[in-house]
Parts: C-alpha cells; sequence; structure tokens
C-alpha cells in the first residue's frame, strides 16, 4: 500500500507509475540511472545528464526517505565516470575522445580493451544494483506508509482518548457536585439547625442529628460508587486478576473465571481491561439470558508476536449480541484502541456469545506504563 | 476488653480510639500500618482488632493480609475488618478458615455505635459479623442461581439479618416480631436449604454464609 501523504506532492504522474506496479519516482530512478549509465558509454555529454539526474534525485523533497539507494546510485555513476574517464585519458591514441564503446563503435584508434571491459563490469554492476535499489527503495516506501498509517491511528485515538478522559472528568464533577457535595451542604445545614434547636426542642434536633447521619451515610455510598467507577478499590489493591476474580463473584450470573496473570501489568492497561471485562459481563446479565459464563485470561502471543493480554468472555446465552447496537461496547473499543487494544465478538444467533480482548501486555511509550 | 486499631488516617484513628472508650474498651495499641500491625497482633493478643484493609506502606490490601497471616499463626484471633468498600472476594477469605471470630464491615457502620460496638463485641466472643452489602450481593446472586428454594419474603429478611451475624433476640428486635418466630423462620429456612439444624448462633452464621458463597 503506498501512502496518499506522499501521492499529493506526484499528482498524476505517480498514478501512472503506480499502474505500471512502480511506486514512484524514487522507483523510476535507478531505471532512468541505468539508461544513463548505458549511453553514457556510447555519447560523451550523457555524463552531464547523469549528474543533473543524480542531483534533481538527491533535491527532490519527497524522495529525503530515498537517501541511501539514490547515493548509492549516485556513487556507483560517478564511479563509473571517474573509472572511465582515467583509463582513457592517460594514453589516448590521439583521435579517441576517450569514451571506451565510442572509440570501438566508431574505430578511431585501438580498441582499449581494459576500458571497455572495465565498462562492461560497470555496466553488470548497474544491472545487478538496479532491482536490489528498487527493492530497498520499496521497502522504505513501504515503511514510510506504515508510519503514516500508525501516525494517523496514534491521532485518532489520542483524539478519542482526551475526549473520553474530559467526558470523565466532567461526569465525575457532575456527580461531586449533585451528591457528595450537595449532601455536604445539606449536612452543614442540618447540624446548624440542629446547634440553634438542641436546648429548645431536643426532641427536633435528635430528628435533624438522624437526618444528618442519613446524608452522611448516603454522601459515602455515592463517593463509593463514583471511586468504583474511575479506579476500582480491588483493582488498585489486588491486580487484574482477583479484579476479574471480584467481578465474577459479583456478577448475577454464575460465572467461573479461569485466570492466570502472575504479576502486575501496568496501570491503564488493567484498568482498560477491566472495564472491558465489566461492561462484557454486564451485557451478559441483561441481555444474554445465560445460566453460565466463563471467563479466562492469560498472556498470549499475540499480532507481530507482540506478547498481549487476552481476556475471553463467553456465555451459554441466546447469542445475537451486535457489537454496533450499544454504546457501551463502542466505548470499551475505544479505550482499549488508545492501547492497540481490540475487541472482538462472536455471538450467532442461538449463541454461544465470545467476547474476545486483546492489549498488548507492554504499553508503546515506556513514560505511561510506570505508572 | 483490649482492642488493637489498624487506621492510617489520623482522623478516623482517634474518633475510633475516642468512641471505642466512651464504650468500656481499652486501646491495646493503635498502628497505622501492615508490618506494625501484624507484630502487634502476634505480640499484644488483643481480645479483637480493627483494621482497615488498606494500609500504608504499600496502600494496597496490607491490613488484610496481616490479618489473614495473624489468624494463620494464631488461629481464630478476632479480628473486625473495616473498609470503604465491601468485596465478596475479601469476604471469602476471611471466612475461608471457618474459625470465626471474623467481622467485615463498610467503614459508615461506625455511624451507629450501639451497632458498631455490639459488631466488635460478637466478633470478640468468636462470632461472625457480615456488612449487609456482602449479604444483600450473595443473597442477589444466590437467588438467581437457585430458583428452586423458595424462601417467603419474611424469610428472606431473617436469612439476610443471620448471614449478618446477628442473634436471634436481635433479629426479633429487628423485625417486631417474638424471639420464638424468628427461630421458627430459622427452622424453615435452614431446611429448605437443606441445611442442618444449628441452635449456636456461631455455626449457624457460618453454615448460612457457606451455604451462600458456595
Amino acid at each position: 500500500m503506498a501512502d496518499a501523504g506522499r501521492a499529493d506532492h506526484h499528482g498524476g504522474m505517480t498514478r501512472l507509475l503506480r499502474r505500471f506496479g512502480v511506486l514512484d519516482w524514487g522507483a523510476l530512478l535507478p531505471v532512468v540511472l541505468l539508461v544513463c549509465m548505458v549511453y553514457w558509454g556510447v555519447r560523451p555529454w550523457t555524463w552531464t545528464v547523469v549528474i543533473v539526474a543524480g542531483v534533481i534525485a538527491l533535491l527532490a523533497p519527497a524522495l529525503a526517505a530515498d537517501l541511501l539507494p539514490v547515493a548509492l546510485i549516485g556513487l556507483a555513476c560517478v564511479a563509473f565516470g571517474l573509472i572511465g574517464r582515467n583509463s582513457v585519458m592517460p594514453q589516448g591514441s590521439g583521435t579517441t575522445r576517450g569514451y571506451p564503446l565510442h572509440a570501438l563503435i566508431f574505430g578511431d584508434g585501438l580498441p582499449h580493451v581494459v576500458d571497455l571491459s572495465m565498462g562492461l563490469v560497470l555496466l553488470a554492476f548497474g544491472v545487478l544494483l538496479v532491482p536490489r535499489t528498487i527493492g530497498a527503495h520499496s521497502a522504505l516506501t513501504k515503511r514510510n506508509s506504515e508510519l503514516v498509517s500508525r501516525v494517523r491511528r496514534l491521532t485518532a485515538t489520542r483524539v478519542e482518548a482526551v475526549d473520553t478522559a474530559a467526558a470523565e472528568l466532567r461526569r465525575v464533577e457532575r456527580d461531586l457536585h449533585d451528591g457528595a457535595q450537595a449532601r455536604l451542604v445539606a449536612l452543614g445545614m442540618s447540624l446548624c439547625a440542629t446547634e440553634r434547636l438542641i436546648r429548645t426542642n431536643p426532641d427536633a434536633a435528635v430528628a435533624l442529628v438522624v437526618d444528618a447521619r442519613e446524608n452522611s451515610a448516603r454522601a459515602l455510598a455515592e463517593l463509593r460508587a463514583l471511586v468504583r467507577g474511575i479506579n476500582p478499590p480491588v483493582l488498585a489493591e489486588r491486580g487484574l486478576g482477583d479484579a476479574i476474580r471480584a467481578l465474577a463473584l459479583d456478577c448475577p450470573v454464575a460465572t467461573t473465571a479461569d485466570i492466570d496473570l502472575p504479576g502486575r501489568l501496568s496501570a491503564p492497561v488493567e484498568a482498560a481491561a477491566y472495564f472491558a471485562v465489566a461492561e462484557a459481563l454486564t451485557n451478559v446479565a441483561k441481555h444474554a439470558g445465560a445460566r453460565s459464563v466463563h471467563i479466562r485470561a492469560a498472556r498470549a502471543s499475540g499480532r507481530l508476536r507482540i506478547e498481549v493480554l487476552r481476556i475471553e468472555v463467553s456465555d451459554d446465552g441466546m447469542g445475537g449480541a451486535d457489537p454496533a447496537g450499544g454504546t457501551g461496547l463502542r466505548g470499551i473499543e475505544r479505550r482499549l484502541g488508545t492501547f492497540d487494544g481490540i475487541l472482538a465478538i462472536s455471538s450467532p444467533p442461538g449463541g454461544p456469545t465470545i467476547v474476545v480482548i486483546e492489549v498488548p501486555c507492554a504499553l508503546s511509550s515506556p513514560k505511561t506504563s510506570s505508572c | 476488653m483490649r482492642v488493637v486499631i489498624a487506621e492510617d488516617l489520623f482522623l478516623l484513628r482517634e474518633g475510633l480510639a475516642s468512641l471505642l472508650k466512651e464504650h468500656g474498651f481499652e486501646i491495646a495499641g493503635a498502628v497505622a500500618d501492615g508490618p506494625s500491625l501484624l507484630r502487634a497482633l502476634i505480640d499484644l493478643k488483643p481480645d479483637v482488632a480493627i483494621v482497615d484493609v488498606r494500609l500504608p506502606p504499600t496502600q494496597t490490601d496490607e491490613g488484610l493480609r496481616a490479618a489473614l497471616e495473624a489468624r494463620r499463626q494464631v488461629p481464630g484471633l478476632p479480628i473486625l475488618v473495616l473498609s470503604a468498600h465491601v468485596e465478596q472476594l475479601y469476604a471469602r477469605e476471611l471466612l475461608a478458615d471457618q474459625a470465626g471470630g471474623v467481622g467485615y464491615l463498610l467503614k459508615d457502620r461506625v455511624f451507629t455505635d450501639e451497632q458498631f460496638t455490639d459488631a466488635l463485641r460478637t466478633v470478640a466472643r468468636g462470632g461472625t459479623v457480615m456488612d449487609p452489602e456482602v449479604v444483600a450481593k450473595l443473597l442477589a446472586r444466590h437467588s438467581r442461581h437457585m430458583p428452586g428454594t423458595r424462601l417467603t419474603e419474611r424469610e428472606r429478611e431473617v436469612l439476610a439479618l443471620m448471614a449478618e451475624g446477628r442473634s436471634n433476640s436481635a433479629i426479633a428486635q429487628r423485625l417486631f416480631v417474638s424471639e420464638k418466630a424468628v427461630t421458627k423462620h430459622g427452622t424453615s429456612i435452614f431446611a429448605k436449604l437443606g441445611l442442618p439444624p444449628s441452635e449456636d448462633d456461631n455455626r449457624r452464621v457460618l453454615a448460612v454464609l457457606a451455604y451462600l458463597n458456595a
């Protein structure tokens, strides 16, 4: 897949080249240079063309990534030119203009066998070089296009991560504002009224104190729920393995867990995986009509042999789960995407449903993996 | 009654200490981290300990682990675990040794000091006390799994209070019925669940919790 980013610079010509299976200008360059080298054996002025072609190639901004093959070709050209010229110049037979093929074809003076064979060796070298430089070029181009698509994906997931984090903060702020904060205000007011009534109307004061206590208990319950949604305590205290076991215990459907996760993963990966499992279990409890759920979690070898955390949540329910239907799963996918994780669902009508989550164990940025 | 308190937040530690002193408990020690808790439990052998799950230095489940370790070394050492959140997972671990003398409550429960000190005394006597939130989850899970066991609404209420570790008289008081009625409900529940009848409150709680936890 050639990169679209570069196509903007090249326009129609690139498209034309691609149609012929050549990637772009960079790939054409060795061919152009080979033609020039052959021709240079015949006509002296072609040397200039070679130089010019080399300079253009070096200056072409879109070829910046191809400096290595370009430099190789350039070096070959220069070497060819220098050897050819030097070998002829010292003892030319008078009429020869110092170019071996020219001398051979046009017969002015004795053919310089050494020069000629040198030229042929260099030509053979050129023929040898062309497929390799084209190969090197396409490898670089491919790497480039991979980098471009990686950057595009990172940009997209970063935007989503920032949006999600901002939405999350808004939710926390709103929950605190409407919940615990409001309850603490009510608590303060109850205590103030109690202070006023405690001597004159002790019964009313006691009722207010009871009220205040209930309010503080509710505030605590709300804070507890809020904390669970941000960073579940059992996850912080025990890590992902036990946190999944705790989820399995809390799930209203009979859930068994088969977990093999020694050590701790980085906290953000653990949290993303935890919420993915929590969402999957919520969906099972709500929609699947399942009698049992099984969770399997272990490290595995994933795409490109990267070590991944692989979690499978399977149920014996009615199936037919549609990943596009729920916003919950979409949110989980987004969250996993930030860590290059994926979520896949197999849920044929009639079941069973299997949800698979895979997240690379190590984050791509070491800076964030230590927290 | 000698109590060891393990709580890292100064305000809560002092609050608990003064609440307990008011109710006639003696504070044998007050510690703020896991290692010193384990030492205090083994060395002081208090009548009961109040332990916060999350303690320094790791700020993970240090307190719970120290409590479990202490009970491994001194079987049945009465410990009441307090936490800002309750987990069935932790409840299971605390109940696993079936030795009694265990409590697991939300920190909020200290708001009602009479109930809290009652719970503490129950644990010190070798009884078992579970937070209503743990019991509610156990019951919810259980009713989904075993739709066959038909308990009446009242029997479910009694079962929940039993699982929390309350005595027949406490249940009777709470539900505004006679103690005899509670005993009758208890017999009926045990028959329906297929549990061996038990007169001993403590055995009864453990049987109910083991059944619900299965």
